[in-house]
């Protein structure tokens, strides 16, 4: 059992959230250089992805990518082509195009000098991922928003980081969604989605990843959820199928994208789940708690 | 076509791991300088607990600043280490902070946090490490980060 001076554990303000790193099995110095690294590759993936920040992969394709192709970082290639294949198995129910939806709602900012974007318009298979990882929107009216995948990518990039280093065991946690690797596993406990006072059940996650999606609440105002900050594709209007769900898959990318799915489809998710080797927890609207028969593999209810 | 299983959370087992608050304890103020400016060999004090400059070898190798923010509802601590110049070098979070319900309209609840700082070990169900299931917003941090930038950005030399 290792104790505590063996493990370092920082945290960050990155991604609009809160980022903490673990790591163990090292000299304490390089653990921290470890961390400083894992750190370093968050922010770049933030840099690239952003919705909000101007010089973004995101933002220069939602400016361009509709007149001509547009080059973008190897990373974010990578994101979007999980993102097209998700959209596709999903029959367009994991959709990023839905940021005009979002920017209705005022969940994000209006560009400077864009066009209005009828939200009720919806296009299947917008996006065009052509050679020497260039991309084009098929549609005018096509604005991209990777908040439902990118924060597990970075996750993924951070652990991936930790272990070239030498890192024995670790943790990366960016506001809920995380992932383990090595070492004895990690006790994560999952709030009610509505009473985030209330903690459903712990889950013990080594060596793969965990995400979490509610619908939004905010403390400050009540206590009460609010409507969901996903937007189901199909009606352009918040996901209301369940109050929160809990998936855990091999990668945090794909544990990520698929929480937006179970969001939307409910226990209809059941399949694609299966399909990327994810098992997942659901909370429905009217308090009923549902697992895939596999969650428990590791993990147990209500401890 | 995978079935799923339908559990019934038993309410009293909720109510007795039910987490008021959550606490978690990163960095002290010592270890977080240390972290940001490897190479110093002195931190002199310039606004007791609060401001440092960084020293190293007679040269100054950047300032260090102690401030905290109010998260959800409680305090955290955390340091932003400036350039010589004057430019964010890093943000570091050193003691995050959390509690919801009805705790924390009553004064006595509150009144446990009142002068501990980040050396103090304040930790509340310290069985809880990992917590899932809401995204937790950083954008009191931010806001933080550009009023100490506004306040010895310019000011520190």
């Amino acid at each position: 059992m290792a104790t505590a001076s063996d493990k370092v554990r920082r945290a960050r303000p990155l991604l609009g959230t809160f980022v903490e790193i673990e790591v163990a099995g090292m000299v304490k110095a390089e653990m921290n250089a470890a961390i400083d690294a894992a750190f370093e590759v968050v922010a770049s993936v933030h840099r690239l992805m952003s919705f909000h920040e101007p010089d973004s992969d995101v933002s220069r394709l939602n400016r361009e990518a509709w007149i001509r192709p547009v080059s973008v970082h190897a990373w974010t290639f990578e994101v979007l082509q999980a993102a097209v294949k998700m959209h596709r198995r999903s029959n367009g129910m994991f959709d990023i195009s839905v940021a005009p939806a979002l920017q209705a709602m005022g969940l994000l900012p209006q560009m400077n000098d864009d066009v209005p974007i009828d939200t009720k318009t919806r296009s299947f298979d917008a996006i065009e991922l052509l050679e020497g990882q260039r991309v084009r929107f098929r549609q005018a009216n096509v604005r991209i928003d990777l908040g439902g995948i990118a924060k597990g990518f970075a996750v993924d990039r951070a652990v991936e980081v930790l272990r070239g280093l030498g890192a024995a065991s670790g943790l990366v946690n960016a506001g809920g969604d995380l992932a383990a690797f090595g070492g004895e596993p990690q006790t994560v406990h999952i709030r009610h989605p509505r009473d985030p006072r209330r903690l459903i059940c712990s889950v013990e996650v080594t060596d793969e990843a965990l995400a979490s999606t509610a619908r939004r609440f905010d403390p400050f105002q009540s206590a009460d959820t609010a409507s969901s900050a996903i937007i189901d594709p199909g009606s352009r209007k918040p996901a209301s199928a369940v109050d929160g769900t809990t998936v855990r898959a091999p990668c945090c990318m794909i544990a990520d994208a698929l929480t937006k799915i179970v969001m939307i489809a409910g226990t209809e998710a059941a399949e694609l789940l299966e399909h990327y080797n994810a098992s997942a927890l659901l909370i429905s609207t009217d308090d009923d708690v549902q697992i895939t028969p596999d969650w428990h593999h590791a993990g147990y209810l209500a401890a | 076509m995978t079935q799923w299983v339908r559990y019934t959370l038993p309410a009293a087992a909720i109510v007795s791991v039910a987490s008021p608050a959550y606490a978690m304890q990163y960095l002290s103020i010592e270890e977080a300088q240390k972290q940001a400016f490897p190479s110093a060999t002195h931190f002199a004090e310039v606004q007791a607990g609060r401001v440092w400059k960084a020293e190293a070898g007679g040269r100054v190798a950047g300032f260090f600043i102690f401030d905290r923010v109010i998260g959800k509802h409680l305090y955290i601590d955390y340091a932003v280490a400036l350039t010589p110049s004057g430019a964010v070098h890093s943000v570091e979070i050193l003691q995050y902070r959390e509690s919801y319900g009805g705790e924390i309209r009553s004064p006595s609840w509150l009144a446990q946090f009142v002068g501990k700082n980040s050396g103090s070990s304040l930790k509340i169900n310290g069985d809880i490490r990992n917590i899932a299931g809401a995204t937790l917003s950083s954008t009191h941090i931010t806001e933080g980060v550009k009023r100490v930038l506004a306040a010895y950005g310019n000011r520190l030399r």
